[in-house]
């Protein structure tokens, strides 16, 4: 067993992560153990696999919590010598599930989460103002399953989901000493989940799952620009409808826990995840030409060129009594573009975490603490689309505090 | 045991990646050197891109925003000094002698009509007095309008001079006295370094003025040819002939040469763009004359038609073709062409139109022809096209005479596939022989050609996501006046002369952001 840990562990150090604007942010537990999925103590599994709840250990079990993400990007020009760094507000990721065991073998869950979000705020005067000045991405899933016991030993679980998003993205138009805001908090979009659980015995959790992708449409976008009166009869008097796509990515995760005593217990997880459906940004604007493209001059198509992403995670808990749980983590996280593709709007860096914190059980009540650092690898970019140069670095921290009752 | 193994890999790990985390350099942390050269003190030379002229003016804001003044930023990084700028009196431009206005305002856009900017100059009275001398240093000694040879003629800068044509007013303002030439004042100066950009005025008053003099017969401008001229002295040129290219490297050479004498020899040099890639040639199309079917069939009826007729009795046919729905191409006045003014008005009064009549279109089409893809309408001509000949208010369905379609433009306002032609000839001449003094003086050199040619390209020049281009008014490097640049064009100017300057001294001046600099402002 050692063996196939210290292999794993090593794997992870070549392998690559999903980065973009995918928050692995889910459990508080589960952050303290890398983010790590074959966990069916009670329903905060029901994000990471609809069939994990057929093994929660009582009949009704609710879960939630909440995270606060900090994090700083900091630019540098090399050519100009200027330093920019972001002023993004705390991130706060939240989640919320319960599960219930209407039969013995039949259990019906809801989760809902934030799983895809992002802002960022840079100065309003930097370098890439023409790219981006701020831009607030929102995620919700509403996703109701069901789960199966197709034995003693395994479970399928399935879930539909129902997104709500929201973005608001502000940049410069410096031709025009303007602005244009893009705001859009009606996008919907729908997807799915499935996958089966295994506990072959006492010592093994065995989890395997898909969540689809979830493309959002916004349709009714509102698109702001803000320029010099003189020029508005140019921008349809200031303001225009738009509809652009944002494809939220699919996942396919296959999880491990291994009870190496009955307080030891590690995990392993590998996921990966589509951001290859992320090749480009369309927006379509209804009446300003504020396009791009030559045949029709109200589309503009920004290329993103993202690439498919994996994630190794590698986490470990130990029972110091029946109340308290250390727990540490791993985890290496892959940029979804290279360094041609580099993009201030969602910077995205090769990541490792490292993860850790404790959960106290109080009879049926869990509190659980986590805080993970990342250290996010330095790049050096020149991203010729936007004609845009530099290095980047960022610092990112996180924290969650998760509640767990398993009621009967 | 086992707890030790993982926590040993992982400490690993992290040791392997945390260094990786930081900038390998921070730019906080770079030392802006000069390198070989020495910025204490750096004097600019040249004409009016040197001194931040812009929206056909020289004003307080575009000076802040010139080149020179760009560059010395960087320099103070560097150890470079203060870089005192001439500066105008007011942000209107323009410029009074006494109480006699000699120079306009500005221009702005006062609004948009049909989706082009409308053009105005500032309603101000200039309040930059030429006869109130600045003493002192003066690092920017651009002076707008100077040719090669202005800046080694005595008495460029005497005010008496002023209203005669011998001197420039900008120079007036600074020069050090009624006998002193533009290069001794500069060398006086005991610059440790100096940029020189010059000769662009040698060929670009030609262009602007559609290769034409002004002639002033009974107080109404004619317009006259003007000459590629082959003399080595500048004084018998008039103002809007193309300077001999040993004129122009000649007055170089001296300007360096007197720059040497007082112990200046480093510096940078910049080459002349194509002038006619600019949007003051190239916003007006040749065919900038809408016709519907039955406008076209009017014209061909009333005027092409007869014309044509006329000019093909006269072996001169080619000149004119009948007109068609849709664009079509201008009418021009081409000084080349035989002027056949007294045979058409025979002809046309034979063909019995009315002597007056017949003598007045002989008078106006004895030099005209349509012009063609390779001819280049001048931007002054747009707020003409279009108008009525008589009433001078934009054409109506009755007016029989409007510029462009039924009538030609000044022979000021095209420059002709031949005057173009000398235009580039006579650059590419000047160019060669300023690559050869950057070689012979061991100066920095920047093609200012190479980069206005890529601004001028169908993709610009993209700078952090904005694009720039040679496009009037939505290119954003171009001013209003459509010849000199924006505080965004001078940026990227100032770049390339950073960039030569760090490549021939080894100095690491940093570069900067255009996108920080004003572009065209709308209201």
């Amino acid at each position: 067993m050692r063996k196939i840990l210290i292999t794993t562990a090593l794997a992870a150090g070549v392998m690559a992560y999903a980065g973009g604007f995918r928050v692995s942010l889910q459990g508080v537990k589960q952050l303290a153990m890398a983010h790590t999925s074959a966990h069916a103590e009670d329903a905060s599994v029901a994000f990471f696999n609809p069939a994990g709840i057929s093994f929660i250990p009582s009949k009704l079990s609710v879960a939630a919590g909440g995270f606060g993400v900090s994090n700083k990007i900091t630019y540098q020009n090399t050519s100009t010598l200027q330093q920019t760094e972001t002023d993004n507000p705390l991130g706060t990721p939240i989640y919320a599930a319960v599960a219930y065991k209407v039969l013995d073998n039949l259990s019906l869950g809801f989760s809902f989460s934030t799983p895809f979000g992002s802002t960022i705020e840079w100065p309003s005067d930097w370098e890439g103002k023409e790219i981006v000045q701020k831009l607030e991405l929102k995620s919700f899933f509403f996703q109701p399953m069901v789960s199966v016991k197709l034995a003693p030993w395994v479970s399928f679980g399935a879930s539909y989901i129902y997104a709500k998003g929201k973005v608001d993205w502000t940049k410069a138009l410096t031709q025009y000493n303007g602005q244009l805001n893009l705001l859009d908090d009606t996008a919907t979009g729908h997807g799915f989940g499935f996958g089966f659980y295994f506990q072959p015995d006492n010592k093994w959790d065995v989890s395997i799952a898909y969540r689809s992708p979830v493309d959002m449409k916004a349709k009714e976008g509102k698109a702001t620009f803000m320029v010099p009166s003189s020029l508005l009869p140019n921008f349809n008097g200031g303001t225009d409808n738009f509809k652009a796509t944002l494809p939220l990515v699919d996942e396919y995760t296959l999880g491990v826990t291994y009870k190496i005593t009955p307080k030891w217990l590690v995990s392993a997880d590998y996921n990966y995840h589509g951001w290859e459906r992320y090749s480009k940004l369309t927006l379509d604007f209804d009446k300003v030409a504020a396009g791009n493209q030559p045949n029709d001059p109200t589309v503009l198509v920004s290329p993103k060129n993202f690439k498919n992403t994996s994630t190794v995670r590698v986490g470990t808990q130990y029972a110091f009594n029946d109340m308290i749980f250390g727990r540490l983590g791993w985890y290496f996280d892959q940029s979804p573009y290279d360094d041609k593709n580099f993009i201030p709007e969602t910077p995205s860096f090769d990541n490792y975490v490292i993860t850790g914190g404790i959960g106290l059980k109080f009879n049926r009540l869990g509190v659980d603490l986590s805080g993970a650092y990342a250290m996010p690898k330095s790049r050096t970019f020149n991203n010729p689309n936007i004609s845009f140069a530099g290095q980047a670095k960022a610092k990112v921290f996180y924290f969650g505090l998760g509640l767990s009752y398993n009621a009967f | 045991m086992k707890k030790l193994y993982i926590s040993t890999i992982a400490a690993a790990l992290l040791f392997t990646v945390s260094c990786q985390n930081d900038f390998e350099n921070s730019t906080e942390d770079v030392v802006v050197t000069s390198g070989e050269a020495n910025f204490s003190k750096y004097i600019a030379l040249g004409n009016s891109l040197t001194s931040g002229y812009r929206d056909n003016a020289l004003y307080i804001d575009g000076q802040k925003e010139s080149y020179p003044n760009l560059i010395a930023g960087q320099m103070k990084l560097a150890g470079g000094g203060e870089f005192v700028q001439p500066l105008m009196a007011d942000n209107n431009g323009g410029m009074v002698f006494g109480t006699t206005v000699i120079l306009g305002t500005k221009l702005y856009i006062s609004g948009f009509s049909n989706g082009l900017p409308v053009l105005k100059n500032v309603a101000a009275t200039p309040t930059t007095d030429v006869t109130k001398k600045i003493t002192g240093t003066i690092n920017n000694m651009g002076v707008p309008g100077a040719k090669s040879f202005h800046l080694i003629a005595p008495g460029y800068g005497n005010a008496s001079g002023i209203l005669t044509g011998t001197a420039n007013p900008y120079y007036v303002r600074f020069s050090t006295s009624n006998t002193s030439t533009v290069a001794a004042d500069a060398a006086a100066q005991k610059p440790t370094f100096f940029s020189i950009w010059i000769g662009n005025n040698d060929v670009l008053s030609y262009a602007t003025n559609g290769g034409t003099n002004t002639v002033k017969v009974n107080d109404v401008n004619t317009y006259v040819a003007a000459t590629v001229q082959t003399s080595v002295d500048p004084t018998t040129y008039k103002s809007n002939d193309i300077s001999s290219p040993q004129v122009v490297a000649g007055s170089i050479k001296t300007v360096l040469e007197t720059l040497k004498a007082s112990g200046a020899t480093k510096g940078i040099i910049a080459n002349i763009p194509y002038v006619t890639s600019i949007p003051y040639f190239t916003t007006v199309p040749y065919n900038a004359i809408p016709l519907t079917a039955a406008k076209a069939q009017a014209l061909n009826t009333g005027l092409y038609q007869p014309m044509k007729n006329a000019l093909t009795y006269l072996g001169a046919g080619s000149r004119l073709n009948l007109v068609t729905a849709g664009q079509n191409p201008v009418l021009i006045v081409d000084n080349k062409l035989t002027n056949l003014s007294a045979q058409l008005t025979a002809v046309l009064t034979a063909s019995g139109v009315p002597p007056t009549k017949a003598a007045m279109i002989g008078n106006a089409f004895g030099q005209v022809r349509q012009s063609t893809i390779d001819d280049l309408i001048l931007l002054p001509a747009s707020s003409l096209l279009g108008i009525d000949v008589v009433t001078g208010q934009p054409a109506t369905d009755t007016s029989e005479f409007v510029y462009g379609a039924s009538y030609p433009i000044g022979d000021q306002l095209s420059l002709t596939k031949d005057e173009a032609a000398n235009v580039k000839t006579a650059i590419d001449a000047y160019n060669s022989q300023i690559a050869t003094l950057a070689s012979a003086y061991g100066l920095a050199f920047v093609d200012a050609n190479a980069k206005m040619t890529e601004l001028n390209s169908a993709s610009g020049i993209q700078w952090d996501g904005v694009r720039y281009s040679a496009k009037f008014v939505t290119g954003g490097a171009f001013s209003l006046d459509g010849v000199h640049l924006t505080g965004r064009g001078y940026a990227i100017v100032a770049n390339e002369f950073l960039k030569a300057i760090n490549s021939k001294y080894k100095s690491n001046l940093p570069m900067i952001s255009p996108n920080s600099y004003s572009g065209v402002t709308f209201p």
